[in-house]
């Protein structure tokens, strides 16, 4: 079908979204994809949903840390900044996520709000609760392995 | 704003992570609540707050069973820490909770069996018990339970509007990646039907809670309005 004229295309805005997860976390486009529209569905209804029109466009994630832009309707940043906030868990994988900030072209987008914080750099033996642990360091913080699962800490839990 | 966060061992984050996802995330600090005193203490936080640049408040949660429990709680925890919480979710502790004047916060009243109604918002707000918004569940969970939690949160809403009782608001991240921004909690805020201001202030009076208190244990404290120095020179 012939596209609509410029004037009639809908506008859009797109957010630069920061991922965090546990270090053997791993996260794919459509299975964020596929969380962010239960989200919003489930926070927003089928109206909200449709009108906020969410599309995860870029999305990388390696090493415990990923980023994405996703885009919303022009008016309907704030939903789904609300839907976003609302991802805690991609195919069982805890993760954290964050606005970095909103624009209104991809390009801005990737400019200043993305191409921000590498993944993991390094392994490192430390003593967590009196026992040796293998932790997963990225700039400042560690991710400790524990038994049971992951535990968050930082350089600072680990200087006398 | 502020946020209070359960750490290590209560939840998978310690307090130096917390605060230093805290400091990304554009929060003022975050406050700890722990379920009993002792091991990191507010010595460990010093640490913390000069290294990333947010504040840390030592909280104390009071989790007991019942108010008989609480109150043992209450009486041994409140000169031990800044923040002092009691985690509601049965009628009695709700009850109990804004009925004490050393209570700092009324946590989670919603959860389980609990309610609130008009006699508990007059008496928390006559005595000063902040009464927690928990975003918890309404961030985590889907389906009938998040629904009952919404519902929660509504009556909690248009109670404390009514009776311009104190609150606070949080999302109880049990881990860093748990802990959302603020402008993340006003956007889900305004889902739920709030207005952005309320969660804003619910985020803000955490830190404001801390400041009065700090300044209530400082040495220089005597009672309300009343404190040992200089006396002030009239302008």
């Amino acid at each position: 079908m012939k596209h609509l004229p410029k004037h009639l295309q809908p506008r859009w805005r797109y957010l630069g979204v920061g991922i965090e997860a546990w270090p053997d976390a791993d996260l794919t486009r459509g299975a964020f994809q596929r969380e962010l529209w239960f989200a919003a569905q489930n926070l927003l209804g089928d109206v909200g949903s449709a009108d906020a029109d969410l599309t995860v466009l870029g999305f990388r994630f390696g090493g415990g840390v990923g980023e994405t832009v996703v885009r919303a309707r022009r008016g309907h940043a704030d939903e789904a900044r609300a839907a976003l906030a609302c991802v805690d868990d991609v195919g069982g994988d805890p993760i954290g996520v964050r606005v970095r900030g909103v624009s209104g072209t991809v390009r801005a987008c990737e400019e200043r709000y993305l191409g921000g914080r590498a993944g993991h750099s390094g392994k490192r033996n430390v003593a967590f609760e009196d026992a040796d642990r293998t932790a997963y360091s990225r700039d400042g913080a560690l991710d400790v392995r524990l038994p049971s699962g992951f535990a968050g800490a930082t350089q600072l839990d680990f200087e006398p | 704003m502020y946020e209070a966060v359960h750490a290590y061992p209560d939840g998978d984050s310690t307090a130096a992570r917390f605060a230093l996802t805290a400091a990304r995330y554009g929060f003022d600090g975050v406050v700890v609540r722990v379920r009993s005193a002792g091991e990191a203490g507010p010595a460990s936080y010093e640490r913390v707050r000069d290294e990333y640049g947010v504040d840390v408040v030592d909280g104390i949660e009071v989790v007991a069973e019942n108010p008989q429990r609480a109150s043992g709680g209450i009486g041994n925890y409140r000169p031990k820490c800044t923040l002092l919480l009691v985690r509601g979710g049965t009628d009695g502790l709700n009850r109990f909770a804004v009925e004490q004047e050393r209570v700092d916060v009324l946590a989670r009243p919603m959860a389980g069996d609990g309610d609130v109604n008009h006699v508990l918002a007059r008496v928390a707000r006559e005595n000063g018990v902040r009464i927690e918004f928990d975003f918890g569940p309404v961030l985590r969970r889907d389906g009938g339970h998040r629904v009952r939690a919404l519902q929660g949160l509504r009556k909690l809403r248009e109670l404390v509007e009514k009776y311009d009782a104190p609150y606070v608001v949080s999302a109880n991240p049990a881990s860093h990646l748990q802990l959302r921004a603020p402008r993340e909690l006003v956007a889900v805020g305004e889902a739920a039907g709030f207005t952005g201001e309320q969660i804003e202030a619910g985020l803000a009076e955490w830190g404001r809670l801390a400041a009065r208190n700090r300044e209530r244990r400082s040495e220089s404290f005597i009672a309300p309005g009343v404190k040992r120095g200089r006396y002030e020179e009239d302008d």
